[in-house]
């Protein structure tokens, strides 16, 4: 642009003002746009977007209720009261206070006269789980300085029942122990983000680049194994169980022998989850039949007997003398039931839980006299790589123990110990596993991963999981079958009038020391039953476990009573065919 | 004092017939008209691009659906097509003429503001007044057509009116007399300051009223020692006024503080985010109909504020070009300026530049965070009516003022050389710059 403006005269004076000035501007406008862009690209963001959770819920749990699935963990939306007690007027505290005492009733935290007062803060909370109606109602009397805040929280239509199962969702809506503590990423999802740039109002404008709109992935819906009814008669089975032995503890574990789904996970002490914040023992959460092993006893002799057929080093009509003692490496072995001395079968002294016939087996799976390395071998890999003994299982649940079996080779796992573990001592294993051995070696050698999943429910669709083979041919057909027809005859032996007619129902007594100050002790002693029940084939395995400190408790006496009534009342539910 | 003012309106009004050289009327500079046209069109893409927002906004916070989409584009294209023809007006009508009425229309303006602050200070009639915080600046038109500023008018006053006071003096050579030039001066000065500053509390007028005084008193080559006291008590002055007012102390210490201001204070708020605005815009801008800003978050963004929205939607790239574009108008308002032989017209473009140029700079320099608030419209662009109408007649009186420039020989009155033939009307300029230098 040509301007000619005169030499020295003023405008041209105002001209370079002018030029400065605006030369001055390009530069800052150089500054701000394009050396300090993204910092104030970063400061709107900052102001412009907002974000929103959108919480996903929290998948159901259910149980099976015989065929169909049903309900047993649900979600419900309680609401808290908080107050600002900035904006509330001394005057009208005690209105307020009434008024929430009035409809809160027994929701009101203790001492809120205080809570109200406190004027320092802007955030009290009066009371808590309120219900909807509740809400609503004072909501209706239009207090100011009265908010809701909705919270969710886990809902069990059945109570209690299969508490130790399920676990709790604690209060930041974490799952704790059970399934919850097991599957809490399937069960919790994802939750969706909502991210939009707003106006000015906080409403969402189109033209950001920046909006995100992920839905929530609500969590999965899981259908357990359990089936209420049959959770529900345990429970009741053990309680009454416990009842009348006194025993303190007790633990029981139903399994399907076909399939390795758990049918049932009965445990005493047990609590409801709904208010496990009231629960004083935390060993109420503990699920016993996965989280504690112990020395099971005399039940473990089934898997012994079944190691000695299957490896064809006896019959059940093999014999032995018994002589009511056995020395092993320097140690005597003594049986618990004395007298069934002289020449005796194999199936006798499983009958009469004799130790020494099972010592024998351990014997004869080596050289016939010692449990040399190789017998040794031949148990662990029977009891731990076939059976599953001190080896974690799988099963979806919180804290499930690994248990222990000591190595045949190591410096602790000489003769002594696998003479012990003859006998189902010396060696900690959890009920889940035997009550899973003991499946594989009565259905025919099929080891059948332990689940207490059935499946998921997609909507109303239930989709069934199918049973996993962790192993088949654990043993062989005809060892199973032998196998299950003696313990079918140790049970009848005794207890055939117990049984309903017409069914084949065979079970293990068990009673095992266990460790008191280091040494096995004979005043503290658990009591087990291990047994199963079936028309053509077994349809269920039960295992009972009770125990209490300083108690004898033992297997014929106090455990087999509860098999023997959740037994008769499995035929009945599962509407099994009598034979004959 | 009143019969040094009165006699100073008359002779305003009287034609000198005493010019040095006789310039005859040629073709005037159309880039006046086509920068002023380019920054019309530039601030009605904006309405069209933001006003939609704005509207959705406004209807928002008031709870009405007063506002239709395209509300402020309508408007503005109204205002718009006003202004330009008051540019045509102004530049159609004879300048004698409007020399002859400055002084009436000087003392209709004074007659406006003090009407105002009866209606508006002393009786309170809202129907009538636009007050907001005890400061009355707008008339209301009844019938709900929008409002007037009469500053706007008094600054066209003053234009007109010092224009001519100032240009007899200066032929009667005296330009350097304090008191039958400057005193005169300083009276108007005080009084409209008066009116603007004290009374409607609008410092960004009364900065752009000092801005025509001043780029007047600096055109007429007033000695810079008199020139320099004038500066002087122009900063006593603002000192004065800063410190008494409780709100521009806060504007300066919110400018001061940078952008450390708590939101809470309204122009911390204002400045920050005008500059998140412009910083948003990066180099080539987020694009029409993209801007956040304007969705309520950045203040006044279709009035004041529409240069940092501006930033936000075109960017480095798009400011810059404004700022040619302005430059390129201020510069050709002083080519005009420097280019007029009587004194009259040279004062009247150099007041044009001084009222456009304080408005500019001060916008912008608000806008950037460079200079503290004053709540100024940046000239065509800003919607509003009142601004833009009167600027733009004032920009139509400097458009006929470049009828009359005078180049090369006879810029300095050289009598000799009659440069003014008919045959060069209109050619003077293009035949100047062809001629080899």
């Amino acid at each position: 642009m040509k301007l000619e403006l005169q030499h020295g005269s003023r405008t041209r004076l105002l001209a370079f003002i002018v030029l400065g000035l605006m030369a001055i501007f390009v530069v800052r406008l150089f500054y701000l746009q394009i050396i300090k862009h993204d910092e104030y690209v970063a400061m709107a963001m900052e102001e412009q977007v907002k974000r929103l959770t959108i919480p996903a819920k929290r998948g159901m749990i259910y149980a099976m209720d015989g065929a169909t699935p049903a309900k047993l963990v649900m979600n419900t939306t309680v609401y808290t009261l908080f107050v600002d007690p900035q904006v509330i007027k001394e005057k009208d505290r005690a209105n307020v206070l009434k008024t929430i005492r009035r409809i809160a009733g027994g929701n009101v935290q203790p001492s809120i006269e205080e809570l109200i007062s406190r004027t320092d803060t802007r955030y009290q909370i009066l009371a808590t789980k309120l219900t909807r109606t509740q809400a609503e109602l004072i909501k209706k009397e239009t207090l100011t300085g009265v908010g809701f805040q909705e919270v969710s929280q886990r809902y069990y239509p059945e109570g209690g029942l299969a508490a130790q199962t399920l676990g709790f969702v604690n209060a930041e809506g974490h799952g704790q122990y059970g399934i919850e503590g097991k599957l809490d990423d399937r069960l919790t999802g994802k939750d969706g983000l909502l991210q939009s740039v707003t106006d000015v109002s906080n409403v969402p404008l189109t033209i950001g680049r920046n909006n995100v709109n992920q839905p929530a992935q609500d969590g999965e819906n899981i259908v357990l194994s359990i089936d209420k009814n049959i959770q529900s008669y345990a429970e009741k089975a053990l309680a009454d169980g416990l009842q009348r032995t006194k025993a303190e503890k007790g633990s029981v574990i139903i399994m399907d022998p076909q399939t390795g789904k758990i049918m049932a996970m009965a445990n005493q002490p047990t609590y409801n989850p709904a208010e496990f914040n009231k629960v004083q023992d935390g060993a109420a959460f503990n699920n016993g039949t996965v989280s504690t092993p112990y020395e099971a006893g005399s039940v473990i002799k089934t898997l012994t007997v079944a190691t000695g057929i299957d490896k064809g080093v006896i019959t059940p009509d093999s014999t032995y003398v018994n002589t009511d003692t056995i020395t092993v490496g320097g140690k005597t072995i003594k049986n618990a039931t004395k007298g069934q001395t002289g020449t005796i079968t194999m199936q006798r002294a499983l009958n009469y839980s004799l130790n020494t016939g099972m010592v024998t087996i351990a014997q004869r799976l080596g050289d016939g006299k010692n449990i040399n390395v190789q017998a040794r071998g031949t148990m662990y890999s029977y009891f731990h790589d076939k059976f599953g003994l001190g080896r974690q299982t799988g099963v979806e649940l919180a804290y499930e123990s690994e248990g222990n079996v000591v190595l045949p080779n190591d410096a602790s796992g000489a003769e002594v110990r696998y003479s012990n573990m003859s006998f189902g001592q010396g060696m900690d294993v959890t009920m889940v596993q035997v009550s899973a051995a003991f499946c594989s070696i009565i259905n025919g050698g099929t080891y059948y991963q332990p689940t207490v999943i059935n499946g998921v429910m997609d909507g109303t669709d239930f989709k069934e999981k199918q049973s996993v083979v962790a192993q088949s041919g654990v043993i062989s057909q005809a060892t199973s079958d032998k196998v299950r027809s003696m313990v079918h005859t140790a049970r009848s032996t005794f207890y055939a009038g117990s049984d309903k007619k017409g069914f084949e129902v065979g079970g293990k007594t068990g009673t095992s020391q266990t460790i008191v100050n280091g040494d096995y002790s004979d005043d503290q002693t658990i009591g087990t039953y291990l047994g199963y029940g079936g028309d053509d084939a077994p349809r269920y395995v039960i295992m009972v476990q009770v125990s209490g400190k300083n108690m004898n408790l033992e297997g014929g006496k106090h455990a087999m009573p509860i098999f023997t009534d959740i037994s008769n009342w499995m035929l009945d539910y599962l509407k099994l065919q009598p034979k004959g | 004092m009143r019969q040094s003012l009165k006699k100073a309106a008359e002779q305003v009004g009287r034609s000198t017939g005493q010019a040095v050289t006789i310039v005859r009327r040629h073709a005037p500079d159309y880039q006046i008209a086509l920068y002023m046209g380019l920054l019309m069109l530039m601030g009605l893409i904006v309405m069209y691009a933001i006003g939609p927002q704005r509207a959705n906004f406004l209807n928002n916070i008031e709870g009405t659906d007063f506002y239709t989409t395209n509300y402020f584009f309508i408007k503005q294209t109204a205002s718009l097509l006003l202004a330009m023809a008051a540019f045509a007006f102004m530049a159609t009508i004879p300048y004698r003429l409007i020399m002859k009425y400055a002084g009436k229309v000087l003392l209709l303006a004074f007659v406006a503001c003090g009407l105002l602050v009866i209606l508006g200070n002393i009786l309170n009639i809202d129907q009538l007044t636009l007050c907001t915080k005890g400061a009355c600046r707008w008339f209301i038109i009844p019938g709900g057509l929008g409002t007037i500023q009469p500053a706007e008018f008094l600054k066209f006053g003053v234009l007109v009116f010092v224009a001519g006071f100032l240009g007899i003096r200066s032929q009667q050579g005296l330009i350097n007399d304090i008191n039958r030039t400057l005193f005169p001066v300083g009276i108007i000065a005080v009084l409209s300051m008066f009116f603007v500053i004290i009374m409607q509390k609008d410092m960004g007028t009364g900065i752009a009223l000092v801005s025509i005084l001043v780029a007047m008193l600096i055109a007429a080559n007033i000695k810079w020692r008199i020139l320099g006291l004038v500066f002087a008590g122009l900063l006593a002055a603002g000192v004065l006024l800063i410190v008494v007012a409780p709100h521009r102390i806060d504007r300066v210490a919110t400018f001061l503080n940078g952008d450390n201001t708590s939101v809470d204070d309204a122009s911390g708020y204002h400045i920050s985010h005008s500059k998140i605005a412009i910083g948003t815009g990066g180099l080539a801008g987020v694009g029409i109909g993209n801007s956040i800003q304007a969705s309520g978050y950045l203040p006044e963004s279709i009035n004041d504020s529409v240069f940092a929205i501006m930033g936000e939607t075109f960017g480095f790239l798009g400011l810059t070009g404004v700022i040619a574009v302005f430059t390129a108008l201020l510069l050709r308002l002083l080519k005009v300026t420097d280019h007029l032989n009587d004194m009259r017209m040279k004062l009247l473009a150099a007041g044009v530049f001084g009222w456009l140029a304080s408005h500019v700079i001060l916008n912008i320099a608000a806008m950037i965070g460079i200079f503290p608030l004053t709540g100024i419209t940046l000239p065509l662009l800003s919607f509003g009516g009142t601004s833009m109408i009167f600027i733009a007649a004032a920009l139509g009186m400097a458009f006929q003022m470049s009828r009359y420039t005078a180049f090369g020989s006879k810029l300095r009155g050289n009598e000799n050389e009659d440069s003014s033939s008919r045959r060069g009307v209109g050619r003077t300029r293009y035949a100047s710059r062809r001629r080899p230098s």
